[in-house]
C-alpha cells in the first residue's frame, strides 16, 4: 500500500498507532501527537491519507510545517492552487521529506514538511504550523525528480512516484 | 561518443549527486516513465542556455504526462542549484565535477580543452534505460525541437502503457 492514515491527536489515542511522535509548537506548548496507521486499519479519530515512505519509526526527531485544511473546507486536490504549490516545492531547495494530505481520492486535506528547506508553499493555501516531533515518526525520502506534479494513481498522495512502486525500504534509504 | 550509446542499446545506470548535493541513480529518477536526459556544456554556454529556456518551457506539459527529464554537467551542485532556479526549472539537475563518467560514455567535449566539459549529447529512454533517439547537439541544430521530444514521448508511452488505446467493451 502506499499510503497510510495520519492524524493529530491527544495523547492517548495513539495507543494503536503504526507510529507515533510528541509534537511541541516553537514557543515549546504542547501540540498533541503526530500518529499513522497502516491503510487497512483506519483509526476511530477523523484522518486523512499520507504517503507511506515518509513513515519511518527510526526516522530522526524532526521540525515540521504542518498545513492542514480547516473544517468543513474542501479543496480539489487539481485545484490550481494546489498545482502550483507542487511546483514551487520541485523548483525549491528539497526537504528531507514531504507528503501531501488526502480527503478520500481527490480532497486536500494539506501537507507535512519533514525538516523544510525553506519556505513551505502550501502555507499559501492553509494555515500552516510549524512544529517539532520526536524521533519515530519520520524519515527521509529522496527528492522527487520532477517534473511531473500529476499523481500515479488517483488516491495517492503526491508525489508517490509511480503507479506500481513498492513502499521502499526506510532502511535501504539511510 | 561511446558506440553502444545508440538507438536500442541500454544507457548506463549513471550515479552523481542531484543540484541539493544527494546521490541520485538515473533508473531511481527515471522510475517507470519515459525520460529524456541532456549532457550539457555548463550554465555559461549561450547554446545552453537558449536550449533550457525552451526545455523549461516545455515542462509545462512534461509535468502533467508521466515523462521526465534528467540534466547532467560537470558544475558542481549549488552551480547547477543557481542555473536551475534561474531557469524555474522543476527536474533533477546532476553533477559530475569529478568527470567521472566523461571518458565512459564518450561526452568529452573536444574544443574545450580547459575545462572538459560534458559534449551536449541528448537521449531519449524507455523506463528500462533503452535508447530510443540519440540528438548530438554540438552544434545547435542538432538538438531535439521539442516536437521531435513530443514524438518521442508519444511512441514510448504508447509501448510502455497498456492502457494506451480504449479497450473494446
Amino acid at each position: 500500500m502506499n499510503w497510510m492514515w495520519f492524524a493529530v491527536v491527544q495523547d492517548g489515542a495513539a495507543r494503536d498507532a503504526y507510529a507515533a511522535a510528541p509534537a511541541w509548537c516553537l514557543d515549546g506548548r504542547r501540540a498533541g501527537v503526530l500518529a499513522v496507521w497502516p491503510a487497512e486499519h483506519r483509526p476511530k479519530v477523523p484522518a486523512v491519507k499520507v504517503d507511506a515512505r515518509i513513515v519511518d519509526r527510526d526516522g530522526d526527531r524532526a521540525e515540521l510545517s504542518l498545513v492542514l485544511a480547516p473544517p468543513r473546507v474542501r479543496l480539489l486536490f487539481d485545484d490550481t492552487a494546489v498545482q502550483q504549490a507542487r511546483r514551487d516545492v520541485l523548483a525549491g531547495r528539497p526537504p528531507r521529506a514531504l507528503s501531501t494530505l488526502l480527503r478520500g481520492d481527490s480532497i486536500f486535506a494539506g501537507a507535512v514538511t519533514v525538516d523544510p528547506a525553506g519556505d513551505d508553499p502550501f502555507a499559501r493555501i492553509f494555515p500552516a504550523r510549524r512544529l517539532t516531533i520526536g524521533p519515530g515518526l519520520f524519515g527521509r525520502v529522496p527528492a522527487h525528480p520532477g517534473p511531473d506534479i500529476e499523481r500515479h494513481g488517483s488516491g495517492a498522495p503526491w508525489p508517490f512516484p509511480t503507479f506500481d512502486a513498492p513502499v521502499t525500504d526506510q532502511a535501504a534509504l539511510r | 561518443m561511446h558506440p553502444n550509446l545508440r538507438p536500442g542499446e541500454r544507457f548506463p545506470d549513471i550515479e552523481l549527486p542531484d543540484h541539493a548535493g544527494n546521490p541520485r541513480r538515473l533508473s531511481e529518477l527515471v522510475g517507470s516513465d519515459p525520460t529524456f536526459i541532456n549532457f550539457f556544456r555548463g550554465f555559461w554556454c549561450p547554446k545552453e542556455q537558449a536550449f533550457f529556456r525552451v526545455l523549461t518551457a516545455f515542462q509545462a506539459e512534461v509535468e502533467v504526462a508521466y515523462a521526465r527529464i534528467v540534466s547532467v554537467s560537470v558544475d558542481a551542485p549549488d552551480v547547477n542549484a543557481a542555473f536551475r532556479a534561474g531557469l524555474g526549472a522543476r527536474w533533477t539537475f546532476l553533477s559530475d565535477p569529478e568527470r567521472r563518467y566523461l571518458d565512459e560514455l564518450g561526452l568529452r567535449e573536444t574544443t574545450d580543452t580547459l575545462n572538459h566539459p560534458y559534449w551536449p549529447a541528448s537521449f531519449t529512454l524507455y523506463p528500462d534505460l533503452t535508447i530510443r533517439s540519440v540528438f548530438t547537439g554540438y552544434w545547435f541544430w542538432g538538438r531535439p525541437t521539442m516536437e521531435e521530444l513530443r514524438q518521442d514521448f508519444r511512441a514510448i508511452t504508447r509501448e510502455i502503457r497498456a492502457d494506451w488505446e480504449v479497450s473494446a467493451t
